[in-house]
């Protein structure tokens, strides 16, 4: 068996999260793999459709629960077409995990900020169910989640199931313009969101994902809340082939996203030529 | 290293029984197409080669990297995919003739292939593969290898090298493979390379050295402060983002995976050599593209080669084969390129539009 060779994955639930984006949970084919394959949040695989190719996406779904991962993607490419219009029951291939993970461990004890857009809450919605399945091992949980309008918003039963919960705090909001009659969360972009729901910042963690302007603009708003570069972690998306730092695609200067990444901290990615 | 003499007729032999024995042997032969121009073939005999005549078009690098290789095989059926053995494509192989540059290529590809995560592929080839290379007396104005630590004489890489002398080679055994390949062949211990050898390699890499003078070790340093530098973009006019210059070099490594599926259940996944210069190749499905223009493609190249590399695998990924700068159409030339950044190595950086 050679690095390149995937293991089959068969799809056994599919979710339409928007219009173009859908999560797929899937089951190793092998019990001897399902049994032992481990990941930690922010890892990454390469998933295939056979006969169309690999695709590069995070696992979506928590470290802390076995036997299945998720994926999450949007319809954009070859790949992700493809993917979508396979059914439950179909086999598909992934390759992984791959990269580094989200530092839960030094997170333990401490506040953690989530903030996403758009499908950008994927990553972190691995992280946020890994931290709620060891929920009395951090501090106060704050989620700021936000799309363009309310048809964008991804994970809505889960939205749901944390806006409920006492020990997390949730904010949801959409940009303005994409609200409907019955939305009830906050109309504003994500930096704005951020800036008012935003109060704790000593022994806090921020976790960002999502569009590159998002990022770029939330990212002097957490400046000024106080947050130091070292303690703002964000994935990196570039183009990956063989996610194992051999193909040289995913090359920022001297970073390898596929080995040195996905996850960085803000700190490191203003050391990083402006290549991504 | 010991040093053995082999004749003309010995040699002949050797590579008669290898291939008799169904070992592949590959040399520098003239090209089937142009017969002015050297590639790197298997041949049937000794006299199927021409030995130091002239740097093979390509590198050698595609008889452990393919140019295309099958790396995954499958069949769709109804109760779904099954995945195929790959059968190991390493086979024993003899490259006889290649220059110390491409050799020494295949060494500094082995850090990254090794990195973490082993690639089979390359090294089941590379395992399965003994390489004699020749003393290189081929030298013209566009080599450098004496610039990044190699030269006509260097043995990186090689198993045995063979050097002419009257009547056939002295044999400069390096490994035990190259030890075992020779061992029945070889007479007279040679206690060192004779004068006129000795003059030849003086000779060869004073022409080399003459080319570039040797990069200092800060070079690596001073191409990321000039990451920004208008320079590049200056140079970078001249590039067709053809990818050329990836396709001969012996440390480009690049590759993309791709499927083939025909319309039966069957279907490969293949690696291709890829090459950084095409506009695709960062290309996101959303259409963003972090190297969007030429120049920073063009960069990248360099900067891989001379500062990501040297910073990550303590070497740089160039041997100085100066193929890139042959085969360029645009008339593009790496030493020239590094040698302007050489200047700019003692400046103070230079930020600017890019």
């Amino acid at each position: 068996m050679n690095l390149y060779q995937p293991h089959l994955m068969r799809i056994c639930e599919i979710t339409d999260e928007t219009v173009d984006t859908r999560t797929m949970k899937l089951e190793f084919q092998d019990p001897a793999v399902a049994e032992s394959f481990k990941f930690s949040a922010g890892q990454f695989g390469e998933y295939s459709v056979f006969g169309e190719g690999e695709s590069t996406f995070c696992i979506a779904s928590p470290a802390t629960r076995k036997g299945y991962i998720e994926c999450s993607f949007k319809a954009t490419g070859k790949v992700t077409q493809a993917l979508r219009r396979l059914d439950v029951g179909d086999t598909i291939g992934f390759r992984g995990p791959y990269g580094n993970h989200f530092p839960l461990d030094v997170m333990k004890g401490k506040n953690i900020v989530f903030i996403a857009g758009g499908i950008g809450l994927a990553p972190v919605r691995s992280v946020i169910w890994t931290v709620l399945d060891q929920r009395d091992q951090f501090n106060d949980v704050i989620i700021v989640y936000g799309a363009r309008s309310v048809g964008d918003l991804v994970y809505k039963r889960e939205l749901e199931e944390w806006s409920k919960r006492s020990d997390v705090k949730l904010v949801t909001t959409v940009d303005p313009g994409g609200e409907t009659p019955e939305w009830k969360g906050m109309v504003a972009r994500v930096p704005t969101a951020v800036e008012q729901a935003v109060t704790v910042v000593e022994n806090t963690f921020a976790v960002i994902c999502g569009p590159p302007i998002m990022i770029k603009f939330t990212l002097p708003v957490l400046a000024k809340l106080g947050f130091p570069e070292e303690r703002i972690y964000t994935t990196l998306e570039n183009r990956m082939k063989c996610g194992l730092g051999k193909c040289g695609r995913c090359n920022i200067g001297r970073t390898y996203v596929c080995k040195d990444g996905p996850v960085f901290t803000a700190a490191q990615i203003r050391q990083m030529p402006q290549e991504f | 290293m010991t040093h053995r003499f082999i004749s003309h007729e010995k040699l002949s032999k050797l590579v008669a029984d290898l291939v008799a024995a169904n070992t592949r042997v590959i040399a520098p032969v003239h090209a089937h197409d142009d017969a002015e121009q050297i590639d790197y073939l298997p041949i049937q005999k000794l006299e199927d080669a021409s030995l130091g005549v002239q740097l093979p078009r390509r590198s050698a690098k595609e008889f452990f990297l393919p140019t295309t290789e099958v790396i995954l095989q499958y069949r769709c059926e109804k109760e779904g995919v099954k995945i195929e053995e790959v059968p190991s494509a390493a086979k024993p192989q003899v490259i006889l003739g290649p220059s110390p540059c491409d050799v020494a290529g295949l060494e500094i590809v082995d850090k990254v292939m090794s990195w973490d995560y082993r690639d089979e592929l390359w090294f089941g080839r590379r395992e399965a593969t003994t390489i004699v290379s020749l003393l290189c007396s081929m030298a013209d104005a566009t080599c450098f290898c004496t610039a990044v630590g190699l030269g006509p004489d260097s043995v990186r890489g090689s198993d045995a090298m063979l050097v002419p002398t009257a009547g056939g080679y002295v044999v400069r055994l390096i490994t035990p493979k190259g030890e075992a390949l020779f061992k029945n062949y070889v007479s007279d211990q040679v206690d060192a390379l004779d004068a006129r050898v000795d003059k030849a390699v003086a000779e060869a890499r004073k022409r080399v050295e003459a080319n570039m003078p040797a990069i200092p070790a800060d070079f690596a340093a001073s191409l990321e402060r000039n990451f920004d530098h208008p320079l590049w973009k200056t140079m970078a006019l001249r590039c067709h983002g053809c990818g050329a210059c990836a396709s001969v070099c012996p440390t480009c490594h690049c590759f993309d995976i791709v499927d083939e599926h025909d319309d039966s259940e069957r279907g490969v996944r293949r690696r291709n050599w890829d090459s950084c210069q095409t506009a695709r190749f960062t290309l996101h499905a959303s259409g963003h593209n972090p190297r969007a223009s030429q120049n920073e493609r063009f960069r990248q190249r360099v900067e891989h080669k001379f500062s990501i590399y040297p910073s990550r695998f303590g070497e740089i990924l160039c041997t100085g084969c100066g193929r890139c700068s042959r085969v360029c159409p645009g008339g593009m030339n790496l030493a020239e390129v590094v040698g302007e950044f050489r200047k700019l190595a003692t400046a103070a950086p230079e930020g600017g539009a890019r």
